[in-house]
C-alpha cells in the first residue's frame, strides 16, 4: 500500500540510479584494472595479451620497498594523527561553552579553504635547503649548515599529517560529543581511577570515532601522490606516485594496474579491520 | 546508634555550567542510620539527586561535611568510597557483557578469575537474572537492565547503596513488583539504602524514615507515618498523598486543643503540635480527604454523641467516582471547599448524594492539625 515503504521491486528503483552509476563507472572500471594487470606490456604502455603474473612479480619484488614505505608512512600519519587527535578531539567536546567548541572545529577545518597544492607548495618554502626552518636554525646558530628536510620520508609525513589531521579529528569529536558521562561516574563508582576509567571505559565507547578517523587518514595517505611528489624526492617515493608513473606517457599499464590492485587490497583490509571493530561494537547499542 | 551516613550542615552552590550560583544544596543535616532504607523524596529540582551525588562524591559540598562510617570523606574520590550506586537510567556499560558489567568493580578490588566470577554470579542469582550473564544491555529490556545494575552495585559489598530513581523508567506495574523485591531484597542483605525518588508512594512503601526536600532543603524526616499523619509544613502536606486545607483564625488553646474560628458561627477543634510557633492569628488546618466522613443533613448518626467530633454542615458541589471511591466536594462555612473520599463498598448502606444538597462532614479530633501558614 505504502510507495514509500514498500520493500518489493519497486523499492529497488529508488536505489537504481546509483546503482547504474557505480556500475558503469566504478565497478566496471575496477574489473577492467583487474583484467590489465595480468596482461602484458605493449607499445606505449598499453595491455596486450598474453596474460602474465609478471607485473604482480615486480610488485611484490622491486617494489615491494616502496609498498612496505607506504604502509609504514600511512600508518605513522594515522598514529600520529591519532595521538595529537584524540587528546584535542576531547579537549573540545568536553568544553561546556558550545560556541567554542564550535570556534575550535573552524579552525580545524580552516586550511580546508585553502587549496591542498598550494598548501603543500607552502611546506617546500617551509622546509626548503635554504627555507623558513633552516633559516631560523641557522640565525639562532643552532645547527651549522641546513638540515635536509625537504625530500625526505620526514617530508612526506609532515606534509601528510598536516594535511589529514581534521579528518582524525572530526568523527572522535563526534563519538566523545554522544559520549554519555555518566559511564564515567558508574566506573569511578566501581572503584576505577582515572586512568583505568579511561582505559576501560571512556576509550572502548569511543573507539568507532577513533576507527572511523583512522581509516580516513590511512586510506587517503597509503595512496598519496601529490604530497610525496612535491615533498618527498625519490626518498619519499609512495605506491601512489608509482601508479601515477605508470599511466603517463611511456608508462606501464598492466604494472599501474597490478600496484593499484594490490594498493586497494591494503585498504581493503583496513577497512576489514574497521568493519570488525567498528561497526560491531557499535551495532549493539 | 550507629550512623552509617552524617551530613552536617551540606552546602552546594554550583560554581559552573548551567545550574552556575544555584543553591542546590541548602544546608542538609541528615543522620541516616546502620541498615536504614532511607528515601530522599522530593519535586525535581529539590536537591534530592545532588545530595546522592555529593554522598557518592561526584559533586563536593561547598559547605559543610559529609561522613560515611564517622569518616570524612572531604577529599576522599569516589572510587575509594565505601559505597555504590544504582544510576537512574543504570549506565550499564554497553561495550561489555553483564557478565563484564558486574566483575568491572571486583576487577577493581584486584579481584579476578573463578572467584570474581563467582560473587558476580551470586550477584545475579540475588536480581533472580542468572541467565542474562552474556547478554549485552542493550539486548535486555528495562527490567533486566534495572536487575543487572543492582547486581553490579551490590556484588561490591557497599556499605551504603544508593539509588538514583531506580524504578523512574519502568511501567507501573514492574515497577510495584521491583518495589517490593528491593525491599525485600534490602532486608536480606542487609545494607544501607539511601533512595532517591519523586513518587511519594514508592518512598512510603519502601522507606523507613523519609526525608522531604524542596528547594535544596530538607523540610521534614520522619517515618511515612510521622510524615503522613504529622505533616510539619504545607508542602510535606500537599506533597504527599491528597489533603484539604482549610483556612481560619486560632483564637484559643488548652491542653493541646485549639479553638479555630471557620466563620462567624463556626469554630472547630485541632490538635495543636508541642511547640507551636503561634497562639492566636492565621492558620491552616490540613486535614486526609479520607478521613472526614460525609452524612445527608439532618440524619442522626451514631457518630454525633460521641466526644471529640467536629461536625459541619454543608453543601455538596460535585462528584466524582474513581472506582476505589468516590470524591465528594463539600463548601463548608468560611469559603472552605474540602474533598471528602468515601470507599465504595457493598457491606455499608450507601446513600446516594445529589449536588447542591445539604451535607453533614465530621471528623475526629485526631485527624486534625494545625499549621502557621
Amino acid at each position: 500500500m505504502n510507495w514509500f515503504k514498500s520493500q518489493d521491486g519497486r523499492g529497488f528503483l529508488l536505489a537504481l540510479p546509483a546503482i547504474f552509476w557505480l556500475g558503469v563507472f566504478f565497478i566496471l572500471p575496477l574489473f577492467t584494472i583487474v583484467v590489465i594487470s595480468f596482461m602484458s606490456r605493449g607499445a606505449g604502455g598499453v595491455a596486450e595479451l598474453p596474460y602474465t603474473l609478471a607485473h604482480y612479480d615486480r610488485t611484490f619484488g622491486v617494489f615491494s620497498v616502496i609498498l612496505i614505505r607506504s604502509i609504514r608512512i600511512a600508518s605513522i600519519t594515522t598514529i600520529v594523527c591519532l595521538f595529537i587527535g584524540y587528546p584535542l578531539a576531547f579537549f573540545i567536546s568536553t568544553r561546556k561553552n558550545r560556541n567554542f567548541q564550535n570556534l575550535c572545529l573552524f579552525f580545524i577545518i580552516l586550511p580546508f579553504w585553502t587549496n591542498f597544492l598550494v598548501r603543500t607548495y607552502a611546506w617546500r618554502i617551509l622546509l626548503g635547503d635554504a627555507g623558513t626552518i633552516n633559516a631560523i636554525l641557522l640565525s639562532w646558530g643552532w645547527i651549522e649548515e641546513p638540515l635536509r628536510l625537504l625530500n625526505t620520508e620526514f617530508a612526506v609525513l609532515v606534509g601528510l599529517i598536516y594535511g589529514f589531521f581534521p579528518f582524525m579529528v572530526l568523527p572522535i569529536y563526534a563519538s566523545i560529543e554522544r559520549f554519555d558521562f555518566k559511564f564515567v561516574d558508574a566506573a569511578h563508582d566501581l572503584g576505577a581511577n582515572d586512568w583505568t576509567t579511561f582505559w576501560r571505559v571512556v576509550f572502548p565507547m569511543t573507539l568507532p570515532g577513533v576507527l572511523a578517523g583512522s581509516a580516513l587518514v590511512f586510506i587517503p595517505s597509503v595512496g598519496a601522490f601529490i604530497t610525496p611528489d612535491l615533498l618527498g624526492g625519490t626518498r619519499g617515493l609512495m605506491i601512489g606516485n608509482l601508479i601515477s608513473r605508470q599511466f603517463g606517457g611511456s608508462g606501464n599499464m598492466p604494472l599501474g594496474s597490478a600496484l593499484s590492485v594490490v594498493m586497494m587490497a591494503v585498504v581493503l583490509l583496513t577497512l576489514l579491520v574497521y568493519v570488525r571493530f567498528g561497526i560491531n561494537r557499535e551495532g549493539d547499542d | 546508634m550507629a550512623y552509617d551516613i552524617r551530613l552536617k550542615n551540606v552546602v552546594k552552590v554550583f560554581s559552573s555550567g548551567k545550574h552556575k550560583g544555584v543553591v542546590a544544596v541548602d544546608n542538609v543535616s541528615l543522620d541516616i542510620e546502620d541498615g536504614e532504607f532511607f528515601a530522599l523524596l522530593g519535586p525535581s529540582g529539590c536537591g534530592k539527586t545532588t545530595t546522592l551525588r555529593m554522598i557518592a562524591g561526584f559533586e563536593q559540598p561547598t559547605e559543610g561535611s559529609i561522613l560515611i562510617r564517622d569518616e570524612p570523606m572531604e577529599h576522599v574520590p569516589p572510587f575509594h568510597r565505601p559505597v555504590n550506586t544504582v544510576f537512574q537510567d543504570y549506565a550499564l556499560f554497553p561495550h561489555m557483557t553483564v557478565l563484564q558489567n558486574i566483575m568491572f568493580g571486583l576487577k577493581m578490588e584486584g579481584l579476578s578469575g573463578d572467584a570474581a566470577k563467582q560473587r558476580a554470579y551470586e550477584a545475579l542469582e540475588l536480581v533472580r537474572l542468572p541467565e542474562v550473564a552474556n547478554r549485552r544491555p542493550s539486548q535486555m529490556s528495562g527490567g533486566q537492565q534495572q536487575r543487572v545494575a543492582l547486581a553490579r552495585a551490590l556484588v561490591k559489598r557497599p556499605a551504603v547503596l544508593l539509588l538514583d530513581e531506580p524504578l523512574g523508567a519502568l511501567d507501573l506495574k514492574l515497577r510495584k513488583q521491583m518495589q517490593y523485591e528491593l525491599k525485600s531484597m534490602q532486608q536480606q542483605v542487609g545494607i544501607t539504602f539511601i533512595y532517591v525518588t519523586h513518587d511519594q508512594e514508592e518512598a512510603m512503601t519502601m522507606a523507613d524514615r523519609i526525608a522531604v526536600m524542596s528547594e535544596g532543603r530538607v523540610l521534614q524526616v520522619g517515618s511515612p507515618r510521622d510524615i503522613y499523619e504529622q505533616p510539619q509544613s504545607r508542602f510535606v502536606a500537599d506533597f504527599i498523598g491528597e489533603t484539604n486545607f482549610i483556612s481560619g483564625t486560632l483564637e484559643s488553646h488548652d491542653n493541646g486543643v485549639g479553638h479555630v474560628r471557620l466563620a462567624q458561627d463556626t469554630v472547630v477543634d485541632v490538635q495543636m503540635p508541642k511547640n507551636f510557633s503561634l497562639s492566636s492569628g492565621a492558620v491552616t488546618i490540613p486535614i486526609r480527604p479520607e478521613r472526614i466522613g460525609l452524612l445527608p443533613n439532618g440524619n442522626d448518626s451514631p457518630f454525633h454523641n460521641m466526644e471529640d467530633i467536629t461536625i459541619l454542615t454543608g453543601h455538596l458541589l460535585d462528584s466524582q467516582y474513581i472506582g476505589t471511591d468516590t470524591r465528594y466536594t463539600v463548601k463548608i462555612p468560611g469559603d472552605n471547599e474540602i474533598v471528602v473520599r468515601i470507599q465504595n463498598v457493598d457491606y455499608l448502606e450507601t446513600v446516594d448524594f445529589e449536588i447542591g444538597q445539604e451535607v453533614q462532614v465530621f471528623w475526629s479530633l485526631k485527624s486534625t492539625h494545625v499549621l502557621d501558614h
